[in-house]
């Protein structure tokens, strides 16, 4: 047997996600008592609103977080992407990110990182420490490094995540489901707790994210039948928020270094909005063949296409098999379309708050594989790049959608808090890491 | 399955301890036997009282070779991580053992100097150390390493991806399954996607 070796562990800190989870609901939350755990501990530090990455998804958002880079860095925009150079979708993965995430760099330092259950992260890689892979993960098989901790995952019947299929319309099985996720998580929380000599602990919770989008009306609507279920779900959030905060207080040498955040906001869903729908209807997107919701079925004579959510690609010449839009055209056509979407209207009412250009809010060598415009829309308007849709705004199929804004961060670290400025997700890491005493380039 | 010898060889602090390490994590997890012998730790016992001539290097190096080909014959990972700063008692080392992928860890002396995590480098420039490898004591680095890894260019994990792909590669270890997403994996994600309304 080798001989092992361990750096001991002289500064640490702690971060929980709360997938989803608004500011405006934790200060509700905090203020009336659902989440009293919660509430102290933002008595005692500082809450702070944030923006997010976008588009503002999970996948986006997290893989900003674990890198402490932009998108145009990491190069990871969305779920989905197209192979380079085809029309085929591909789902980015893990090992599609583009640069070393926090914890590599914490690893570089000897400093372990125990990573539970973040989106964005299968299949399972090495890291310096231990790592769990949360959403979009399929085998459990390839959601664990080390792989020594699979039986130990297996003898708690540790669940990656709900089967979204038999509880989204079933309101008790869908609580039974999330309370039990939390219960494996912290289980889990408990193993790697002792059995790593860690410096980083970083537990996520997505049940919070399920249970929005599946039941988001359970939330703003007290007399619904689930409102109750709803706020026990996020009593016992905070309740296990509680624990970790007592036993991180207990075991490292500043207290203070403990975050909690959240990776996108949400509001509830009034309708869906068809990018791609209103591309066609403009002229920008036109099809061939006989299926028009194959991206494969994109026509020469198309100048642009949207990717869920809210990416909008130029169908460039080069960069595309069938593209014809030349360079000299890109910012004549962006024009045209960000206008088309801003004076986009239903029952009177803006669809889109903002347009936003990749070049603008994109840095990095991986700019180029990013989205030439994002969209921003307003509350309740859920944005979906399906191909095919007969209409550009439809009934909403789910009770709960991402916002840009209206995310938040937690710490007792007030003094690593930049002031005099609104804060976006891209602050956190840079926080986290001079908090373990390594300078980060500032977002 | 057969042993062999993973060999590291640099400059001082040009990282074979922590890819060694790295490396050794990621054999164990694949349920092979591994065991590192640290150019520190052996001279802390194995190579007790030996100096710094190049004949106590020498000795020290020949001494490491030495378990390591014991190691390998019975089936074990041997990873050295060494500076071993000689060319020739090296490539001795590669006829004894057979089974032997060196790994030479690159990099240029100025990034060392100011790396210099462990104040070695400062003491011997003071010449409080005498016969410090790369600067009063010289170094040749391999002519043919398997591997070469620029320690100031390519990240830890960078470079124990590409160790770990040549040991995979040589066939000295097995590969793993592969890790792209494989259809049915493909359409699992896309369900769950959909499910939330992701796509």
């Amino acid at each position: 047997m080798a001989l092992k070796w361990f750096q001991q562990p002289s500064e640490r800190a702690c971060v929980v996600g709360l997938d989803g989870v608004p500011y405006s609901m934790v200060k509700r939350f905090a203020a009336d008592g659902v989440m009293p755990r919660l509430g102290e501990i933002i008595a005692g530090g500082a809450f702070r609103e944030t923006t997010v990455s976008l588009p503002e998804i999970s996948s986006v958002s997290w893989s900003t977080f674990m890198t402490g880079k932009n998108p145009g860095e990491h190069g990871i925009f969305g779920f989905t992407d197209l192979h380079p150079g085809t029309y085929t979708q591909s789902f980015p993965s893990f090992r599609d990110l583009k640069c070393d995430t926090i914890w590599d760099r914490l690893g570089e330092q000897k400093m372990r990182s125990v990573v539970i259950n973040q989106p964005a992260t299968y299949p399972a890689r090495p890291i310096h420490g231990a790592l769990v892979s949360g959403f979009v993960a399929v085998h459990l098989d390839k959601s664990v490094f080390p792989a020594r901790y699979l039986r130990q995952l297996r003898d708690i019947n540790y669940e990656i995540d709900l089967d979204a299929e038999l509880v989204r319309d079933n309101p008790p099985a869908l609580f039974r489901a999330l309370h039990e996720l939390l219960r494996v998580r912290e289980r889990l929380m408990d193993v790697l707790w002792t059995e790593e000599k860690w410096n980083l602990m970083e537990v996520v919770i997505t049940g919070t994210d399920r249970l929005h989008h599946f039941l988001f009306d359970a939330y703003e609507d007290a007399n619904h039948p689930n409102h109750g279920d709803f706020l026990d779900y996020y009593r016992a959030v905070d309740a296990l928020v509680g624990r970790i905060h007592d036993r991180f207080a207990a075991d490292a040498s500043d207290p203070r270094n403990f975050f909690v955040l959240s990776d996108h906001g949400f509001c509830k869903t009034r309708h869906e909005v068809n990018v791609n729908a209103l591309l066609a209807q403009n002229g920008h997107l036109k099809m061939t063949g006989d299926d028009p919701r194959r991206m494969e079925n994109i026509s020469e004579a198309a100048t642009a296409f949207g990717l869920d959510p809210s990416r909008i690609y130029l169908h460039k010449r080069g960069r595309y098999p069938r593209g014809g839009v030349d360079e000299s055209r890109a910012d004549a056509l962006t024009d045209e379309i960000s206008q088309a979407f801003l004076a986009l209207r239903h029952d009177g009412e803006a669809v889109i708050r903002r347009v936003f250009r990749g070049r603008d809010v994109y840095s990095g060598p991986a700019s180029a594989s990013g989205p030439d415009l994002i969209l921003l829309s307003m509350p309740g308007f859920d944005l979906k790049g399906r191909l095919g849709a007969a209409s550009v705004v439809a009934d909403r199929r789910l009770q709960g959608m991402h916002t840009w804004d209206d995310a938040f961060v937690v710490t007792k670290r007030t003094d690593l808090v930049p002031g005099g400025r609104d804060l976006t997700l891209l602050d956190v890491p840079a926080m986290l890491m001079k908090c373990l005493g390594l300078e980060s380039a500032h977002a | 399955m057969k042993g062999f010898t993973l060999w590291f060889t640099g400059l001082p602090s040009s990282g074979k301890s922590t890819l060694a390490r790295r490396v050794e994590e990621i054999l164990l997890e694949r349920g092979l036997n591994v065991e590192v012998l640290d150019g520190d730790e052996v001279r802390e016992n194995l190579s007790k009282g030996l100096g710094f001539s190049k004949e106590d290097r020498d000795t020290n190096i020949r001494r490491i070779g030495f378990v390591a080909k014991l190691l390998a014959r019975n089936g074990a990972v041997a990873i050295t991580a060494a500076i071993s700063p000689y060319r020739d008692v090296r490539d001795e080392m590669r006829r004894a053992i057979g089974r032997f992928v060196e790994v030479y860890v690159a990099c240029p002396i100025d990034v060392l100097k100011e790396r210099d995590v462990k104040g070695l480098y400062k003491k011997a420039l003071a010449g409080e150390i005498k016969h410090f490898t790369g600067v009063d004591d010289p170094y040749e680095p391999p002519l043919k390493p398997e591997v070469l890894i620029e320690s100031d260019k390519e990240s830890v994990d960078q470079s124990v991806v590409r160790i770990i792909a040549t040991l995979e590669a040589l066939g000295y270890i097995p590969r793993v399954p592969g890790t792209e997403y494989s259809p049915a994996e493909e359409e699992a994600i896309k369900s769950r996607l959909k499910d939330l309304g992701y796509i």
